[in-house]
């Protein structure tokens, strides 16, 4: 599990791989990521760490364009040339960043299996599922074509696709949206990898539907005995799945801790607003509580803390220093924001953003 | 998908209906086809009057004069009949005129569309891999240089300079250190910006293929090569394991092994060949060729079944390429050997710039090819510079559309290799949009062989037109256009058919 | 403290944040740009579009102003309709290195040569490239006109009028654009350039009709035509109010590209004798009489090509910068 001690305010510290825990997965390290444009340079990321550990489930959660897809399409290396990228990402004891083109592609798909948000554009609309499942497997393994078509029918069963061995010739057209994010599943999945990331698995899915996928994609995962990095803007979803939490904002990683933790407790102001933003049936006396204003441009960033223009709770020191990403009140709970103990001194911190309370 | 089709025929025919009617129109009304008669001088002036008066039946209302040439035309459709184009002003058959006219201009016309969509389409793809390059910029700003080039300009740029320039050099052939360099360094920026990849690895491609080049050249200059050409058994061979390797390369990637054997077996098979089949090869005739090309298809696939281990399908597919190509090369050297002796011919001048071949011309098969292509050579450049541009821009910016897809990462996610990728996924999907840009360039092609043909004095389909227009004689410029409509109108069918046989989504709706 | 991304009003208040209000502004948003901006300014930044641009107006201003137009005397004093002396074989006294073999500019009295009777081919060219011009600017405006009058009526009404105008479109589309200009400008290419330019215009109308037809097939399925619609908005208020202005950017740059594709047209049409008629010239006629100078004399023939690609090469360019500007993601197919 996560510890304080790996990230400390020290964040530049480079912990060996020697020292690592056993069942350490993949630790990514100061990731940042940067896209020049003809406006100046985005910084999409800005430093996000964490570990993952084998069989976990992890949840990133953030508004779009906070750079939780772009963190860990850098991770998978599916960014644009244009992209630059530092920090480590080390897996399994290899900085999958500095490793040659080719070993980072027999990674891919092999050993990270990846699942992408919106199904209907996902697959290739010329070639049949069975097709793109077999050619998942014969890219990394030496086998003949039945055998893979026998490995694809097999896996279009288990993410529960009926009749699999006469859909494996079906076109992703003639799929349901639902359906074909099961076809992208059973795609990540087919050369067991360790670790799966859901990029937005189910947001471009019908709400009935929603639900049925996440579930199939744990039982998937239990099944193939992989980690998950989930990534989502849909709290409900992190909620219910995933062992911790990482939230990032304006490409920082703000606020990391078990999902318990961040969920009741939360030690900085944007996760305390994420949280007041969710319709629940008990909310009544004053309905929703969001978040005023909009995410800031990535170009050009000012010194402070990015939430600082939205948050209740800015002060002039808010400002003018950016916070470090810190322990809080508990050692494995870490939050950038100066103000975490005024947080923790008030019983619901979503009332911050009440209507009326501080902003007009 | 076959209702389809007939529907597209029967709404074909009814708009190719309204277009005869409107070009039959205009044509007559464009002037008096007796203007020249009454200037003429002679005693029976009256007489040519009414005999062409009663020919060309002006004194029927237009309409009416339309209907006729209908019914004649309509009998080209019902068995047994007979066609009846018309005749011309003076009386010559339509339908003997365009027999005459139409082989040399399809052909013209055939061989631009195919070089164009084959030279657009994979330097379009390059430079959509090679986007912001130096290859990329050199490319899109020669189409847009193409697209401004009026076609009679070049036309006649090439048939003055290129041809009779390169005809003197051939009767001496040499190179200067300093066209020996440039071109050189020609070859050398070409092939590093093709290649691409890190700097070193560039410059490294840039100083083998300038060195290749300039060696290449002392070579053939040492040999005598440019007055007897010809590839010659030894090359023939390495170029055929080359193509072999390469076409390996571009269907699987080399480390599928079955793929690379049944390829390599595939060229060897046609190194031998040449040599088995040489008595057939002295003299044969197209049919023997085509013959020969067809039974690589099931020598290539028997290959490919036997070496190809776990990717049959792919090694038969390398394998029947690889054959096709290597039957190229032979076919090549053949040819090129013959270009000696058809050069004696012609007392050196081999690039021709008057006509569609050489008039009463003998000779064997390889000479009468020869004859052929070197008629064909610049015209075709000509009208293919349009074709050309617009191919390589449209497949760049589709590639690029493509290569943005959400597919395209999904298959880079499984971990497929970077040639699989574009390929398999991005290439196959980018065919899709151009098919129909083919339908659309056709036309095009036609109004530039009009043209083209005007400049290199070719008696075909466009001169025919422009004297008929000229006497505004309707009836051969309808021969001429019903012919070309109708091979727009098939064009388009083809490119419909390649569209619902490259898109599931449309071939099962 | 400011918010200026577009429409949000400023989400705190100076006075909310007590001691700290009267810090400096900061910017968090990229500054909020029209949609014209946006296109100036993508089209501004277009190197190659400002480069045609360049070149075309220079073209135009040497074009117009050196022989004079109508009535109005240029500053080149040569005319184009007078023969002189033939001088040392109608060289071009233009010297085309000007500063490499260190003389200077030199112009010259006839800085393109002399034709085979002596006129000053500088003015002779000049005349042509006007020629030229004027024709394809109104087969632009023309092919405009009515390539938006059906487009609007056969996207907008749909039914009978779709059907009809369509079927006429497809007739068009069958005949190869140079064979109905063909035949067309044979017909009416003695009447003078302008009227050369309308019935070419009358021809290559289609694409462009087909284009906004497909524009307007879109864009009136959207909700703000619904919503105009529910409102009670009339029919030609909608098409003038809502449907044209959105198809602009389309009609923009097919436009451009129509007349870059017109001076082709109609230069070929001149070397084929189908277009411009002696003693009238353009590029073309020049092209077409003085091809067979090419060996001895190829000043001659180079020149009036030269400007025919010059004129279509910077137009083309400038289509180009706009259909970026327009729609930087749109792909085209060249028709």
């Amino acid at each position: 599990m996560m510890t304080g001690e790996r990230f400390g305010n020290d964040r530049d510290q480079r912990s060996g791989t020697s020292g690592a825990d056993p069942t350490e997965l993949l630790r990514i390290e100061n990731l940042a990521v940067d896209f020049p444009t003809d406006d100046g340079t985005v910084h999409a990321v800005r430093g996000v760490s964490f570990a993952l550990d084998e069989g976990e489930v992890l949840g990133i959660v953030g508004e779009s364009g906070s750079g939780k897809s772009v963190s860990m399409l850098a991770v998978m290396g599916l960014l644009p040339m244009s992209a630059r990228v530092s920090g480590r990402a080390v897996f399994r004891g290899r900085d999958v960043l500095a490793l040659p083109e080719r070993e980072r592609r027999s990674l891919r798909g092999r050993k990270i299996g990846m699942v992408f948000q919106d199904p209907m554009t996902a697959l290739n609309p010329v070639y049949s599922v069975g097709d793109q499942l077999a050619e998942a497997v014969r890219s990394h393994e030496a086998v003949s074509r039945r055998v893979a078509m026998d490995r694809a029918a097999e896996m279009l069963d288990l993410v529960g696709i009926p009749k699999p061995a006469e859909r494996l010739s079906a076109y992703p057209h003639e799929f349901s949206g639902g359906m074909r994010q099961r076809v992208m599943i059973a795609m990540a999945v087919i050369n067991q990898p360790d670790v799966i990331i859901a990029d937005e698995p189910t947001t471009a899915l019908d709400v009935t539907v929603q639900a049925q996928i996440l579930e199939k994609l744990i039982e998937v995962k239990d099944a193939v005995n992989a980690a998950i990095i989930l990534i989502t803007h849909d709290l409900g979803v992190v909620a219910g799945v995933a062992g911790q939490v990482l939230v990032m904002y304006a490409g920082r990683e703000v606020e990391l801790g078990s999902t318990a933790q961040v969920f009741t407790t939360p030690r900085m102001p944007y996760t305390a607003g994420l949280l007041g933003s969710i319709p629940t049936l008990d909310t009544t006396e004053n309905r929703l509580r969001p978040i005023p204003g909009a995410p800031p441009s990535l170009i050009n960033l000012p010194p402070g803390c990015p939430f600082s223009p939205r948050c209740p709770l800015v002060q002039e020191r808010c400002i003018v220093d950016e916070p470090d990403l810190q322990e809080t009140d508990r050692r494995d709970h870490l939050a950038a924001c100066h103000h975490w103990d005024r947080l923790a001194a008030c019983d619901d911190p979503t009332t911050f953003f009440r209507t009326g309370a501080g902003i007009r | 998908m076959i209702v389809y089709i007939v529907r597209r025929l029967v709404v074909s025919f009814f708009i190719l209906l309204g277009a005869t009617a409107l070009v039959f129109w205009l044509v007559a009304i464009s002037g008096d086809p007796l203007e020249d008669l009454y200037a003429d001088q002679s005693p029976n002036k009256e007489d040519k009057i009414a005999e062409r008066t009663r020919r060309m039946h002006l004194d029927q209302p237009i309409p009416q004069r339309y209907l006729t040439w209908l019914a004649g035309v309509a009998k080209c459709v019902v068995p047994g009949q007979g066609c009846d184009l018309g005749t011309n002003q003076t009386g010559q058959d339509v339908k003997v005129l365009l027999g005459n006219a139409a082989g040399a201009t399809l052909r013209l016309v055939l061989v631009a569309v195919v070089v164009a969509i084959v030279i657009g389409v994979t330097v379009g793809i390059v430079s959509a891999l090679r986007q912001y390059s130096g290859f990329d910029y050199t490319i899109t700003f020669a189409a847009f240089l193409f697209f401004s080039l009026p076609v009679f300009w070049v036309a006649v740029l090439l048939k003055q300079y290129l041809a009779i320039e390169f005809n003197d050099w051939l009767a001496d052939p040499r190179i200067g250190p300093v066209p020996m360099i440039a071109l050189g360094l020609l070859s050398g920026l070409t092939w590093s910006a093709v290649i691409g990849g890190e700097r070193r690895r560039r410059l490294t491609v840039f100083g083998v293929a300038c060195a290749v080049t300039v060696l290449l050249l002392l070579y053939l200059l040492a040999v005598d090569w440019f007055t007897y050409p010809a590839l010659g058994p030894g090359l023939v061979t390495v170029f055929a394991l080359g193509t072999a390797v390469g076409v390996t390369e571009l269907v699987s990637g080399l480390h599928r092994r079955g793929v690379l054997h049944a390829s390599l077996a595939a060229a060897g098979v046609g190194i031998i060949a040449q040599f088995v089949l040489a008595g057939v090869l002295e003299d044969p005739s197209w049919p023997v060729v085509l013959l020969l090309a067809a039974s690589t298809v099931p020598i290539g696939i028997g290959l490919g079944m036997v070496f190809g281990q776990l990717d049959k399908p792919q090694a038969a597919r390398a394998a029947v390429l690889t054959g096709l190509l290597t039957g190229t090369l032979v076919f090549t050297d053949r040819a090129l050997s013959a270009v000696h002796g058809y050069s004696q011919r012609v007392n050196g001048r081999i690039v021709a710039t008057i006509g569609s071949d050489t008039p009463n011309f003998t000779g064997d098969f390889w000479q009468r090819f020869i004859d052929t292509v070197t008629h064909l050579a610049l015209p075709t450049l000509a009208i293919m510079l349009i074709s050309f541009a617009t191919y390589a821009r449209f497949t760049r910016a589709t590639m690029l559309e493509v290569m943005s897809q959400d597919y395209v990462r999904t298959a880079r996610a499984k971990g497929l290799t970077e040639r699989t990728v574009v390929m398999r996924h991005a290439f196959r999907n980018a065919l899709i949009p151009v098919t129909t840009l083919m339908a659309i360039d056709f036309g095009g092609v036609i109004g530039g062989a009009v043209i083209t043909e005007n400049v290199f004095g070719w008696e075909g389909m466009g001169t025919l037109f422009i004297n008929g227009l000229e006497r505004s004689d309707p009836n051969p410029v309808m021969g001429f256009f019903v012919l070309t409509a109708t091979s727009i109108v098939i064009f388009n069918m083809l490119a419909d058919i390649a569209y619902a046989y490259l898109d599931p989504r449309i071939r099962m709706s | 403290m400011t918010d200026t991304s577009p429409g949000q009003a400023p989400s705190l208040a100076p006075g909310a944040l007590g001691p700290v209000g009267d810090q400096p502004e900061r910017e968090f948003t990229v500054t909020a740009r029209t949609s014209g901006q946006m296109v100036r300014r993508r089209f501004l930044r277009h190197r190659g579009a400002m480069g045609g641009l360049a070149v075309l107006v220079a073209v135009i201003l040497l074009a117009f102003t050196s022989i004079g137009f109508g009535p109005v005397d240029g500053w080149w004093g040569k005319d184009y309709t007078r023969t002189a002396p033939v001088v040392d074989g109608g060289q071009m006294t233009l010297d085309l290195l000007p500063f490499v073999d260190g003389d200077g500019l030199a112009v010259g009295e006839h800085p393109f040569g002399q034709d085979n009777v002596g006129k000053d081919y500088f003015a002779l060219t000049m005349r042509g490239t006007q020629r030229s011009l004027i024709i394809a600017f109104v087969v632009g405006l023309v092919s405009m006109l009515v390539g938006l009058l059906v487009g609007t009526l056969s996207g907008y009404f749909r039914g009978i009028t779709e059907g009809v105008l369509m079927r006429i479109t497809d007739v068009f589309l069958t005949i190869p654009l140079l064979v109905i200009a063909a035949v067309v400008s044979r017909r009416w290419s003695g009447a003078g350039i302008v009227v050369l330019g309308l019935v070419l215009g009358l021809v290559v109308w289609v694409q462009l009709a087909r284009l906004v037809r497909g524009e307007f097939l879109s864009l009136r399925e959207k909700e703000f035509v619904e919503a105009a619609r529910a409102l009670g908005a009339s029919g030609p208020r909608i098409i003038l109010r809502h449907l044209l202005p959105n198809t602009i950017g389309t009609v923009i740059v097919n436009v451009t590209l129509i007349i870059s594709a017109a001076i082709l047209l109609e230069t070929a049409l001149s070397f084929l004798g189908l277009g411009v008629q002696p003693p009238d010239t353009s590029l073309g006629v020049l092209v077409s009489v003085y091809q067979t100078a090419s060996m001895t004399r190829p000043w001659l023939f180079w020149w009036p090509g030269l400007f025919i690609i010059a004129i279509a090469l910077s137009i083309n360019f400038i289509g180009d910068g706009l259909r970026d500007a327009f729609d930087p993601k749109q792909t085209r197919v060249r028709a």
